[in-house]
């Protein structure tokens, strides 16, 4: 079965005053249809970046995207507005992704109505359907945002972006903004839809505990390159790269018994503006060495399992 | 809670109401807690649960024109804190008790270089010259890990988890007996909240620091705690030591919270989330404020007052289920 999302080599530059910046650069990864690739990375790694370059809410400078067996990279017109259906996005904070002024019904409608299939009761009725659909109660069909808890207004987030029917969901940071017992809540609407809707997630977040519970494989991201990528077992298991080694290590675990050895990574991310060729993590990795400087290549250095780091075989005992 | 009181910090019966467009909200309802010299204890919950209140309370920094009502007892050191003159108040604070603020980006003033704002606090606890405290606040900040070169440097200049540091910093430079921490690591990423974490903890053992840490987070507790408290609607709902809360959660509402969370350890498919909403706290449920919302609530639950029964040693808990010995 061919893979439903085939990322090649993608580039997303901004160009500032100040040089440009490298929010993604030479990203390749494919996805199944009906799985979940989850992406993780700090703060200013490009996931979010990523994600919107993908469903074409900004251009990407350079490489393929391919949905569905078709190139998409470069879709326009009309060809956009039909892809859009298939691709959507459910943001992160559902404090401000949503109009105030819209209630409920306006907010998940307007897909609807601007499809131009649904009118009158029908439209009504396909709301009502939706609503229910990411369980929201019916009673809050007039409700605005404002009335409403992070959760709920989550769920109407989610509801908006279903009612295209879309084959692929962006979902970046959903849960980031709520609390634990609400995350629990959505993780599962989220866990349930794809179950009954055959969807494809791509679930970008920084909260690793809630990305191994929902993806089936992963990217580790660092300054805008992906480092590692394989099945989401295989890398909380095995991680190769020395970066996703610190990021793992660096969860704090509520197993009080069992305190974990932590790798605690020295500095700060450093800039993306017009970054030097070479390992971007290699000012803060305890196994640099001369030839990280010159560029890394994704390997695969064991099957299904890739890593962007010269030094991985030796370090890992391969 | 035993009524035995720690000469450290002793806190009883914290309430503080605040008024909202007409409506009282009721923030903290009666918070007893005590904590020890050198000791560390968590205070849990979710949004809203009252945390940052009881943190403001201790530190007096409420905000006066919405606070409808305060009452209880707060003593550091057998000082009574609630009654204390402001004048008083403002000379403890910065020095015998601090607080770390929960967001960076928000909690420095943008427009003066960070060893000001770190000598500005040893300036008004110490009776010392302006170059000295400025010295003080350059060996503070490369106690946190930043470079002595970066002290004329405007909080623009840093990364989120430097400016942690830095607020920590001005929160420990004059050597405070107690430090209040808020949220310190919500901000920051993982790499960085480690890093800030391994920092407070060497701190606190360097210094013999008490130390409240507010948080959300189970696993910051896990790291950084010896006692834990559970705040839900205003309330500690569940005392106990670190291996108490985490080994034998009694409360069914610490009991979800560890349930909704996604186990780096198990690979359960579907998560246990805890019903229902957290409660408004303008109109607080009769009885315990988390009956709605548990699985156990009988008619007993939702009436009267829910005392606090000792499940064994410190470890006490809000419900009446702890009583009957059904958990």
């Amino acid at each position: 079965m061919a893979p439903l999302l085939e990322v090649k080599n993608l580039k997303k530059y901004f160009p500032t005053s100040r040089g440009v910046v490298h929010a993604v650069d030479d990203v390749t990864f494919s996805l199944d249809a009906g799985k979940t690739m989850g992406v993780v990375g700090e703060s200013g790694c490009g996931k979010s970046t990523l994600g919107r370059t993908i469903i074409h809410l900004q251009p990407s400078t350079d490489g393929k995207i391919i949905f569905d067996g078709r190139d998409v990279t470069d879709v326009k017109g009309n060809d956009l507005k039909k892809l859009r259906g298939d691709m959507q996005i459910v943001f992160q904070d559902p404090y401000s992704s949503l109009n105030p002024r819209m209630s409920v019904h306006d907010t998940i409608a307007e897909p609807l109505r601007l499809s131009g299939k649904y009118k009158g009761p029908e439209l009504e009725n396909e709301c009502r359907r939706l609503m229910d659909l990411v369980g929201i109660e019916s009673r809050l069909y007039n409700a605005y945002p404002h009335e409403m808890d992070g959760g709920r207004r989550q769920r109407v987030g989610i509801g908006r972006a279903l009612a295209m029917h879309p084959r692929f969901i962006v979902c970046d940071e959903p849960v980031s903004a709520l609390d634990v017992s609400i995350q629990a809540q959505v993780l599962n609407l989220l866990m349930d839809l794809q179950d009954n809707l055959g969807l494809t997630y791509m679930f970008v977040t920084h909260d690793l505990s809630v990305v191994k519970h929902i993806s089936h494989s992963i990217c580790v991201m660092y300054l805008g390159q992906l480092v590692e990528t394989c099945a989401t077992d295989e890398l909380f298991s095995n991680q190769l790269h020395p970066y996703s080694k610190a990021l793992l290590s660096a969860i704090p675990s509520t197993d009080i018994h069992h305190p974990q050895k932590r790798i605690v990574i020295k500095g700060e991310i450093t800039s993306p503006i017009d970054p030097k060729p070479g390992c971007r993590f290699a000012t803060r990795c305890p196994y640099a060495t001369e030839a990280c400087s010159r560029p890394q290549r994704l390997d695969e250095v064991l099957p299904g399992h890739f890593v962007s780091c010269c030094r991985c075989r030796e370090i890992n005992k391969l | 809670m035993s009524e035995h009181r720690s000469d450290f910090l002793s806190v009883r019966d914290l309430v503080v109401h605040y008024h909202s467009e007409g409506k009282t909200v009721k923030a903290v309802n009666g918070v007893s807690f005590d904590l020890g010299k050198g000791e560390t204890i968590g205070l849990v919950g979710e949004t809203g649960a009252g945390k940052t209140t009881i943190a403001k309370a201790l530190m007096r920094i409420l905000p006066v024109h919405s606070v409808e009502h305060t009452e209880g007892s707060v003593t550091l050191e057998g000082k009574e804190l609630m009654s204390l003159p402001e004048h008083e108040m403002q000379q403890l604070r910065g020095r015998a008790l601090s607080m770390i603020f929960q967001d960076p980006m928000t909690a420095l003033n943008p427009v003066k270089t960070v060893a000001e704002q770190i000598a500005e606090a040893v300036r008004l606890h110490n009776n010392v010259s302006r170059s000295q405290a400025l010295d003080r606040a350059k060996e503070m900040l490369t106690m946190v890990g930043i470079s002595a070169d970066r002290a004329g440097e405007y909080p623009h200049q840093f990364s989120g988890g430097m400016k942690q540091r830095v607020v920590i910093a001005m929160a420990l430079a004059c050597d405070p007996q107690l430090l209040i921490a808020d949220e310190p690591t919500t901000a920051l990423d993982v790499t960085i909240q480690a890093q800030v974490l391994e920092m407070i903890n060497d701190l606190k053992e360097k210094l013999s620091t008490s130390m409240i840490m507010i948080t959300h987070d189970l696993g910051v507790v896990a790291e950084t705690c010896d006692t834990v408290a559970v705040t839900y609607a205003g309330q500690i709902i569940e005392y106990g030591t670190k291996e108490d809360i985490f080994d034998h959660p009694t409360h069914p509402y610490t009991v979800g919270l560890f349930n909704a969370l996604p186990n780096m350890n198990d690979n359960a498919a579907r998560l246990s989330p805890i019903d229902g909403l957290p409660p408004d706290p303008t109109n607080l449920p009769q009885g315990c404020a988390f009956s709605p919302r548990c699985p156990y609530a009988t008619d007993a639950c939702r009436k009267g007052v829910i005392e606090n029964y000792t499940v064994s040693g410190v470890h006490t808990c809000r419900c009446i289920r702890a009583a009957k010995e059904e958990v």
